[in-house]
């Protein structure tokens, strides 16, 4: 018995994607991964303002704006041969540290926990919290008016097992509606250097415009340890109830193998070591990221440019009619092969990484708690756990960072921009491994390519015919009713896709 | 208090009518509408097109209303591919049970891909047909972003899919539903709530001449800038990190009709200016629409040389 379940379109992830899974007696035998949505960023920013790059590109993604920005000027700063200042390089750690605890917070609940969460059972809560009985009064009240769809946006959903142990259940709806809170309040945190969120106003090549004073340091603090408590009071606790109660995730979902982290946040201002810190995994063996061994292939993308480039000779010429092709996202390719990247890669890749003993007895006493080894992170509930030990890790960082700025000292070193420069920014989203690259031509922006972090995990076909990170995800992966295919949804979700940025 | 008399829908939907360029046969549909917006909670139907996801993000940002009370109490979000439940088929007839009942408000948040309908979809339907069914059968439409009012980004120069605005789209179409403009990149949550909130209680609020909540957008940035007596006094940034004016930074709060210098952003804890950023202009017709007009300006090294 073959069948065909089109998720179309995934929701709860950001922007247009689209997912096919054939089914053949009960299981995934392959899984197509589609971008749906193409505006041309690479097209509009040639011909414009270098420094228009850090604004324009931020708008590839509403969630993920600071880490475009970052990418843009850190690929401009090795265009202009720039050495950012030392606030400036704290401030900017301190804004995108933001955006990654607001980005993780919101994933595991707002986008990720409602695949877990019986938010259906709030109309038998009997308990005595306020924000919980509000909601059970609400829900009740939707379901008895003749609202079109009651209790949206939480109802309806797939019918499946969620959530049982009715404590655990109420506890994480409390928490997904404290997360709404923390989410906006991380941005709050960032928004003191960033001018606003999303968005940042700040980031300039040579720093941030925003100046570094006592009272801001102070500000973001106060902010810090607010979320600190709600990642080490719910986020983690909550994460182990959702994986102890489907144990079976951590044997699901289990990715190509190969991960790969660009690393992130320099330790601390002038250093070339990087907090969250880079490598390649092949194999089960470590290398060095090389910036030369990219490529994108586009054999089963809708563009008609050549296929296989280097970002930095890239091209982007979209044709929307082309025959074969299924997708707007291009195929990266790290020395011709598969890569995830995320949270997850980059835990592995500082797990492996002797110097960081830290993470590495952060993710050793998880495992222990829940029972499991190293190798069964290579899952659904793998990535949700890394994503939450990763958060409380930069959140702790960030009080170092705040201890080593200098108040009232420079944010920003002048520069001007070269007529011509070639340069690259390779950064962290919180969804993975980012790139751009820039040539400047004629004091302008002659060629501007990024690579994203959700173009390698939700990547289509290569040229080999070879299947992305996502699609070998979900081979092989069983749906019980292929009418509710949470288990497909599920494995789509631990991967945080965000589409607005893997096509731009 | 909150609610108008008849003779003061008629009017307002006259005005409308004149904004929106409709002949006077559309009067008492108009009123029609805004009356019983003003009288129920309608649901809200929020459909993305080409969007970066940000105006919705901004939402989730706002300070006036908490985020949870927001979806839970203030407004029926019927549906939002971001925060909605359902997913799939599912989604997608949902969407279609919210389009057939109708009498909702339609938020609209991104761009059109005119010339390259494959260049977004939902559920396999291109999103400007989407866009047209669900905007026939809604009460008004709430164009979120820049995207959605102006063309935004992917409506810039150069761009390959022909992008236009939510609402020009609608416009071409032939699609008369009364549609209020809020700009900005990202959209500020208070415009969008507060806009929101006089649609439901009171009717559609008076609108500009570009169709934008004049409440919000009435007023010239440069006037409520803080730094406005720099200007006066001609002390200028001359580079980014300066005290002073950042005109010459390329600011363009002088030609901007925003009021993000009082309000600010992110719970009132800092703005653009505010933080040594020269304003972008996002709020504006024109914002990122021109190659040749940048964001943010710096003296060319020759330049500086010369």
């Amino acid at each position: 018995m073959s069948k065909t379940i089109d998720l179309n379109p995934v929701t709860r992830i950001e922007g247009h994607l689209a997912v096919k899974v054939e089914i053949q007696d009960g299981k995934v035998a392959s899984a197509y991964v589609a971008g749906e949505m193409f505006r041309g960023f690479e097209k509009i920013l040639a011909g414009r303002d270098p420094l228009d790059a850090q604004h324009i590109t931020q708008r590839i993604c509403g969630v993920c704006p600071v880490e475009h920005g970052m990418a843009s000027v850190l690929a401009q700063e090795m265009a202009y041969q720039l050495a950012p200042a030392p606030n400036g390089v704290l401030a900017r750690n301190l804004i995108q540290a933001a955006n990654f605890i607001m980005s993780h917070i919101s994933h595991f609940y707002l986008l990720s926990g409602l695949d877990f969460v019986d938010v259906a059972m709030i109309v038998d809560y009997k308990g005595g919290d306020s924000a919980l009985a509000a909601l059970r009064d609400w829900v009740k009240g939707q379901i008895n008016s003749r609202t079109v769809i009651p209790a949206a946006p939480f109802l309806p959903r797939y019918a499946a097992k969620y959530l049982q142990d009715a404590d655990a259940n109420f506890s994480a709806l409390r928490h997904y509606l404290d997360a709404l809170e923390m989410r906006a309040l991380a941005h709050r945190m960032g928004a003191i250097f960033a001018g606003k969120l999303p968005h940042a106003a700040t980031l300039v090549p040579g720093g941030i415009t925003e100046k570094v004073t006592a009272l801001k340091i102070c500000e973001y603090r106060s902010a810090l340890d607010t979320l600190r408590e709600f990642i080490d009071r719910a986020y983690l606790p909550d994460v182990v109830a959702v994986a102890k109660s489907f144990p079976e995730y951590f044997n699901v979902g289990r990715g190509c193998g190969n991960f790969m982290a660009y690393g992130a946040f320099p330790v601390s201002a002038g250093s070339d070591a990087k907090f969250l810190p880079s490598g390649v995994l092949m194999d089960g063996k470590a290398q060095p990221v090389s910036e030369r061994a990219i490529t994108e292939d586009v054999a089963r993308s809708l563009y008609s440019s050549a296929s296989g480039r280097r970002p930095s000779e890239g091209e982007t010429v979209a044709d929307p009619n082309k025959s074969g092709a299924y997708s707007w996202l291009k195929a990266p390719r790290y020395n011709g092969a598969v890569m995830e990247v995320g949270a997850l890669a980059r835990v592995l890749v500082a797990y492996q990484d002797s110097q960081n003993g830290t993470m590495k007895s952060a993710v050793d006493g998880l495992l222990k708690n829940l029972g499991r080894e190293a190798g069964d992170l290579n899952s659904v509930m793998g990535r949700h756990a890394a994503r939450a030990l990763e958060c409380k890790s930069i959140a702790d960082q960030c009080v170092r960072w705040l201890d080593q700025m200098t108040p009232d000292g420079a944010t920003f070193t002048d520069f001007s921009i070269p007529e011509t420069g070639r340069g690259h920014g390779l950064t962290e989203a919180a969804r993975g491994a980012l790139g751009h690259w820039i040539d400047i031509r004629d004091f302008k922006i002659g060629n501007y390519q990024c690579v994203v972090p959700t173009t390698w995990n939700c990547s289509p076909r290569d040229d080999r015919g070879v299947p992305g990170p996502m699609e070998q995800a979900l081979a092989g992966l069983a749906v019980a009713d292929p009418e509710n295919p949470i288990e497909a949804a599920r494995v789509i979700r631990s991967f945080d896709p965000c589409l607005a940025c893997a096509v731009h | 208090m909150n609610s108008l008399s008849r003779r003061s829908f008629i009017e307002l939907s006259t005005k409308l009518c004149a904004l929106m360029g409709l002949g006077a046969g559309a009067i008492p549909r108009v009123a029609e509408a805004v009356e019983e917006l003003a009288s129920g909670n309608a649901p809200v139907l929020w459909l993305q097109g080409q969007s970066c996801s940000g105006c919705s993000v901004s939402l989730l940002d706002a300070d006036a209303i908490a985020p949870a009370h927001l979806i839970t109490r203030y407004i029926n979000l019927s549906f939002h591919q971001t925060l909605s439940a359902t997913t799939g088929t599912q989604a997608v007839e949902t969407v279609n049970k919210i389009i057939a009942a109708g009498g909702y408000i339609l938020v609209v948040e991104g761009a059109v891909p005119a010339a390259m309908p494959r260049a977004c979809a939902f559920g396999g339907e291109p999103f400007g047909e989407q866009l047209i069914r669900a905007a026939k059968a809604a009460k008004a439409v709430v164009a979120v972003g820049s995207c959605a009012s102006f063309g935004g980004i992917p409506g810039a120069e150069n761009n390959p899919t022909g992008a236009i605005s939510a609402v020009q789209h609608l416009k071409n179409q032939g699609v008369s539903t009364p549609a209020i403009l809020i700009p900005g990149c990202p959209c500020h949550p208070d415009w969008l709530l507060g806009t929101l909130t006089h649609v439901l209680k009171v009717g559609i609020p008076p609108l500009d001449a570009l169709g934008r909540p004049k409440a919000f957008f009435s007023r010239l940035m440069h006037d409520q800038c803080a730094r406005f007596p720099d200007y006066e006094r001609e002390k200028f940034a001359k580079t980014f990190g300066d005290e002073g004016c950042l005109f010459k930074l390329g600011c363009l709060g002088p030609i901007t009709h925003t009021d993000c210098a009082l309000r600010q952003w992110n719970g009132g804890v800092n703005s653009c200016i505010r933080a040594g950023a020269p304003c972008t202009g996002c709020g504006g017709e024109q914002f990122a629409a021109k190659a040749n007009l940048p964001f943010i300006t710096k003296k060319r090294a020759a330049q500086q040389q010369g």
